[in-house]
């Protein structure tokens, strides 16, 4: 990311001038933190490979034009959103569903808990605003998704790799896999340490270390960003390909796994743990996820 | 009676601005929230521990602000001292932050106002100059980049940051990282300075322009960085009267017997004043405040501002210059804390997780931001964030008053109107995910 560059006046006019027409790609945000319009500010390449018509959060246009790719973040929480996002998907060559919030309702799920969510809508009436849904959802219950840009949010790398179709971008098979951290058979705890106590060994394995790391079974692509610092993975990426089109039961199963080889820790302590809020926003988005009985989707369709 | 509604763009979050006229009489101007997430509700019944991993999500610009707050807010509850090499990391954290921030409102959302476009991104075959426009545009995203690389060093993940933990930091920097990273500060410094310069100049040319620079009553100000240089990881909120006195001082669990809160029937954020006056905070009360920057090219712009527009100064496009004044600042002094080594290993302090009262703050880019937990069993019973940019609603829509009475008469309103309440809005650089959040 260091070395991003976006290009030099003479490229991009050099492009303009021969008329070559850009692709051209829009950003429709529905309820969301804006996390993944930041993120993809940081990824400079798209500017003179792509013409950017839509996106209110940097570009002054009042309505989603017919482009080439439309990348959807945040989930529908309103009225406003469903409407827009029916709109924006009339004239669209190819749909990108991108970030947590979008494809399986990410942290807002936290709020589709029934005690939570009865309080809240009876405190969110208002005159003349967009009336909010019963609960957030996810895009793909409106609409037809091509394809799904999973993170909280995506990298730079990943949105480029989304836009640009590129057949040659493989992400690790797993955040483990971009870790590079030690995992050592004879350092066994026998507990979790709690979710941020203790000092944190540089460069051994965090499951050795006690904490719940979920890094293992996740989908790599992110470089790993946060289990580097010291960090436990949550698993914004959502399940490796081994394991997305299966039930959260296999991906359970499959943790345990990983902490039987590297722990001494109780499963039950583990499930336990594994089923916290902190980790329940993310885990489940691509089958039975956020509380729906659809079918998985399908690992082709997700980057 | 007729109701002029405008869209905003180039904003964080979905607003609205409302303004009610009769007869060329100006009966209401309204800025609308038009999002709700419900994050209070959203975390009771979470772990208290894992508050600084899903409190950043309550806004991905400001999610720096929301993770070292949070984080705050627990220490506070259990009773425990960060280190002092992790509060350098948390102090570069925010300066990253406060770098990108203003780099983004100042280029990315300010500037097409002052160059007549609707985004940098766009760059019109009509345009006479547009490829100094698009050497600008390039320019400004390596500055805005800094920012968001230094996020990442010091934070790990680069939106939702993840090394703040309760006792200190997760890791320390290499030392490698720590100078490589410095001397990249260094040489991106005058190219922050210069665009600043530039922007202050194609201001005072959209000043002319239009006639204005907005707004210039007096009001009262907020902050909560120290009085003689800035500081954003500070205990103590101010408020300076209108007059320029200074100061009314309080800590983040006293604002209630402050500051008055109301909830608004026509926007999903409600607003806050001071003595029933219209506050501002984010860059122009911390200008206000502050004796001096502390960094050298800061200090020079701050004087400049002052010798231009006077002490306490009031207009409100001055906030953007003061962005601008920020940004070489936040580079500056991540040059300093740089200098020190931040590879220790003690970076963070044991605690005991217990049940109690928690309040947490920093100086976010938009100013004080607080966050408030009641823990029982170890689950967050009260979740409260008190969001800077609710300070700013009331100063919000006088200022759009003042636009809206300039451009409307009896007879017909002047389309620059639209335009005038794009740059009121940006001004205050307000945050709509996390006012409603």
């Amino acid at each position: 990311m260091d070395n991003q560059q976006p290009p030099h006046a003479h490229e991009y006019l050099e492009n303009k001038s021969e008329n070559k027409k850009l692709p051209t790609f829009a950003v429709l945000q529905l309820s969301g933190c804006a996390g993944c319009e930041v993120s993809l500010l940081n990824a400079n390449q798209w500017v003179d490979k792509f013409q950017l018509v839509y996106m209110p959060l940097v570009v002054s246009a009042i309505e989603v034009p017919c482009v080439d790719v439309l990348l959807i973040s945040g989930g529908v929480r309103s009225d406003e959103d469903l409407y827009n996002l029916r709109r924006a998907v009339r004239c669209v060559n190819k749909v990108v569903a991108v970030g947590t919030c979008a494809i399986s309702g990410g942290v807002a799920n936290l709020g589709n808990r029934d005690e939570v969510r009865e309080l809240f809508m009876s405190q969110t009436e208002r005159r003349e605003l967009p009336r909010l849904l019963p609960k957030s959802r996810p895009v793909d219950d409106f609409i037809h998704v091509d394809q799904y840009l999973p993170g909280c949010p995506p990298t730079p790398e990943l949105f480029m790799a989304a836009l640009f179709d590129d057949p040659e971008f493989k992400p690790s098979k797993t955040v483990c896999q971009e870790c590079g951290r030690k995992k050592l058979k004879d350092m066994r705890p026998k507990h979790l340490t709690g979710f941020q106590t203790g000092q944190v060994h540089p460069d051994i394995c965090l499951i050795n270390q006690g904490y719940l790391c979920v890094g293992s079974s996740t989908r790599g692509g992110c470089r790993a960003l946060c289990t580097r610092p010291g960090h436990p993975c949550v698993g914004c990426r959502g399940p490796s390909d081994m394991l997305i089109e299966k039930d959260s039961a296999a991906w359970l199963q499959n943790i345990q796994r990983v902490f039987a080889a590297l722990t001494d820790i109780p499963p039950d302590e583990i499930r336990e743990a594994l089923l916290s809020p902190q980790l329940a926003l993310f885990l489940f988005q691509f089958s039975d996820y956020a509380g729906t009985d659809k079918p998985p989707r399908p690992k082709e369709k997700v980057l | 009676m007729a109701t002029l509604s405008f869209p905003l763009s180039r904003i964080e979050g979905h607003a609205r601005v409302e303004i009610e006229v009769q007869g060329g009489e100006i009966l209401a101007t309204r800025f609308q929230a038009m999002e709700k997430r419900g994050f209070n509700l959203m975390v009771t019944g979470v772990p208290a521990e894992q508050m600084p991993v899903i409190v950043p999500r309550i806004c991905g610009v400001c999610s720096t602000a929301h993770h070292v707050a949070s984080v705050k807010a627990l220490e506070d509850a259990y009773g425990v001292q960060p280190p002092p090499a992790a509060r350098r990391i948390r102090e570069l954290l925010l300066l990253g932050q406060l770098i990108q921030n203003q780099a983004t409102s100042l280029f990315v959302f300010t500037m097409p106002d002052r160059l007549g476009v609707e985004s940098i991104f766009h760059i019109t075959e009509q345009e006479a100059d547009k490829q100094d426009q698009f050497e600008i545009a390039r320019r400004a995203l390596k500055v805005r980049q800094l920012g968001t690389d230094l996020i990442t060093l010091a934070g790990g993940q680069f939106i939702h940051p993840v090394k703040a933990v309760v006792g200190g930091v997760s890791s320390g920097i290499e030392q490698e990282k720590t100078r490589t990273f410095q001397t990249r500060l260094i040489e991106t410094l005058p190219l922050a300075a210069q665009l600043v310069d530039y922007y202050w100049d194609i201001s005072l040319r959209m000043k002319d322009r239009i006639g204005t620079w907005g707004d210039d009553q007096p009001a009262y100000y907020i902050t909560s960085t120290r009085r003689d240089v800035p500081d954003f990881d500070s205990e103590i909120i101010r408020v300076m009267t209108p007059a320029g006195e200074c100061c009314q001082e309080f800590t983040a669990g006293q604002f209630r017997n402050v500051l008055t809160f109301e909830p608004t029937d026509y926007s999903y954020a409600g607003r806050t004043s001071y003595e029933g006056g219209v506050m501002r905070a984010n860059s122009l009360a911390r200008a206000n405040m502050t004796r001096s920057m502390g960094t050298k090219l800061a200090a020079q712009y701050l004087k400049r501002l002052r010798e231009t527009f006077g002490h306490p100064a009031h207009p409100i496009l001055l906030f953007d210059l003061c962005r601008g004044i920020e940004l070489v600042y936040a580079v500056e002094r991540a040059v300093q804390l740089l200098q020190e080594p931040l590879d220790h290993v003690d970076t963070d302090v044991p605690y005991t997780p217990k049940d109690g009262e928690g309040w947490g703050m920093v100086e976010a880019p938009r100013g004080p931001l607080i966050h408030h937990y009641v823990i029982e069993d170890g689950n967050i019973s009260v979740g409260e964030f008190i969001i800077p940019t609710v300070h700013n609603m009331l100063a919000i829509e006088r200022a759009l008053r003042v636009a809206a009475q300039r451009y409307i008469t009896a007879d017909n309103v002047n389309m620059e109107l639209e335009r005038a309440v794009g740059r009121v809005v940006r001004a205050f650089d307000p945050c709509i995910a996390c006012a409603t959040h």
